[in-house]
């Protein structure tokens, strides 16, 4: 048997030592996260555009647009610090404008309000949308006058919040045609939409696109980059003034029957979120990142039960 | 002491693992938003004039100007001893000869008013004089005598303006929203007691 050498011998002795071991750990500790900070720093610090372009990076992005224009979106970077860019832009801003100003809103109206999802990442995803519709009252303190807050001008502006379910104005006087699947009870209706009734009231609609979004570097026939339409149309029922109350007065020689209604100055909105995740392995990322169960098949989509 | 070591190292092991753990379970995703909306203004507030003169009512009326769009219809009664005659000089007041109103052609925007629809009591014969004391023109009838009284009543009714699917404007008069009028000729020349 070979004798074992002194400074062999020494070592030993202090890696199996409790000194030792717990040294080692905190060595370990310390390695284990200036792997991390030296990452970081590395991404600063090693910044050309000889580097950038030689690294292939994968960013999700995902554009809302509406009738063509992008609304709001949220692309993350190929810089290595997780920066993104973002905009969340306003919907209907432009529904009334008109060569000489904007017009008032008309009940009954059908205003064009086209909506699609674009593709603004680098990789390919799944797409799906939510989209709420409800009506907002002016806010009053306990004596009952309406609280005003300042706008972005500055000026003095109601309040509101969002009405309560149980008052008797309903979500559906808010017509926002809807498109997917078998939409108006037409069965031959397809355009990639899946209405998914579990998740879905008489606020909130939420619609899953089955077919793959393609980055724009991969797009091409039968490759698209952007969805289908989800919404066509927008207009409010004329029922919204359906709900009167009459004072009558007498002014000298005249009756005079006044009219006000119930839900003048009411505030309809509607919002519309995208969500996108990754192609690879999308049926495990649905399930994280929306907690619901997809299945995704040749590449399309279907919502499991 | 062992099994502070083999606790030590399986801890360490352990960390090891999760920060790569965190590297597997990472997918990416990314959402976008947005809102919009508008506050729906439903007052539609009209005004109503009567001019009287020369047995004549001239009717008009307007808008205010934070009223939203309306479409107007008026019609007039009287005794049956009278009868009503209408004039439209512009040609925008049309009657409806099923329910007997004359629904004036065009909508009724913030701040504008109609033309005049004049409404001429018909059946009294008048004689004009000249009023020896004043000088003034007055009208007389030997068929009225101080104290006869009557009545014109004018009933004005507006509502606002709707749109079918096509964008098309139309007056939904079945969901009617009403200014009822009633009143005494006035006190102008020739008319009251």
């Amino acid at each position: 048997m070979m004798k074992e050498k002194g400074w062999l011998k020494k070592l030993k002795k202090i890696l199996f030592s409790p000194v030792g071991t717990i040294g080692l750990f905190a060595l370990a500790m310390v390695l284990l996260l200036s792997s991390s900070v030296g990452g970081a720093q590395a991404a600063l610090t090693f910044f050309s555009e000889t580097y950038t372009s030689r690294i292939q990076m994968y960013d999700i992005g995902v554009t809302l647009q509406e009738n063509g224009e992008r609304v709001s979106w949220r692309d993350y970077g190929s810089r290595a610090d997780g920066s993104w860019q973002e905009n969340t832009g306003r919907l209907l801003e432009h529904m009334l404008d008109r060569e000489d100003g904007q017009e008032p809103l008309q009940l009954g109206k059908v205003y064009k309000e086209e909506l699609n999802v674009r593709n603004s990442g680098t990789i390919n995803q799944y797409v799906r949308v939510s989209i709420y519709k409800y009506w907002m009252i002016k806010e009053t303190d306990k004596d009952g006058n309406v609280v005003y807050v300042k706008n972005e001008k500055g000026e003095d502006v109601p309040s509101y919040k969002k009405m309560e379910r149980t008052q008797e104005l309903s979500p559906d006087l808010i017509k926002l045609h809807l498109l997917y699947n078998g939409c108006d009870g037409n069965p031959d209706f397809k355009n990639g939409w899946l209405l998914d009734e579990g998740a879905s009231t008489d606020e909130r609609t939420v619609l899953y696109y089955d077919k793959l979004l393609y980055c724009a570097d991969e797009a091409g026939e039968g490759k698209p980059v952007e969805t289908e339409l989800f919404s066509d149309t927008l207009s409010i029922d004329g029922a919204v003034a359906d709900k009167v109350e009459q004072k009558v007065t007498k002014e000298g020689n005249y009756t005079v029957i006044e009219t006000t209604y119930k839900y003048d100055e009411v505030l309809f909105q509607i919002e519309a979120r995208v969500d996108a995740v990754q192609e690879h392995n999308a049926e495990d990322a649905a399930w994280s990142a929306w907690g619901r169960r997809i299945h995704v098949q040749d590449g399309v989509l279907s919502l499991a039960d | 002491m062992k099994k502070v070591n083999v606790c030590l190292t399986a801890l360490a092991v352990v960390l090891v693992l999760g920060a790569g753990l965190h590297n597997i379970w990472a997918y990416f995703t990314t959402y976008a938003e947005a809102q919009g909306g508008y506050v729906i203004e439903l007052g539609d507030r009209t005004h109503f004039e009567e001019r009287f003169s020369d047995w004549t009512k001239r009717l008009a009326v307007t808008s205010k100007t934070d009223s939203q769009p309306v479409y107007v219809r008026a019609k007039a009664f009287c005794g049956v001893e009278y009868s009503l005659v209408y004039e439209d000089a512009e040609g925008k007041w049309n009657l409806n000869g099923a329910d007997g109103y004359y629904y004036y052609s065009d909508i009724l925007y913030a701040g504008q008013s109609t033309s005049e629809l004049l409404v001429k009591i018909d059946g009294i014969k008048l004689q004009r004089e000249t009023d020896p004391q004043t000088g003034e023109t007055i009208y007389t009838n030997d068929s009225l005598e101080a104290g006869d009284q009557f009545n014109v009543v004018v009933i004005y009714e507006s509502t606002p303006v709707r749109y079918d699917g096509n964008g098309n404007p139309y007056a939904d008069w079945d969901a009617e929203v009403s200014t009822d009028v009633e009143s005494d000729p006035g006190d102008g020349q020739g008319g009251g007691e």
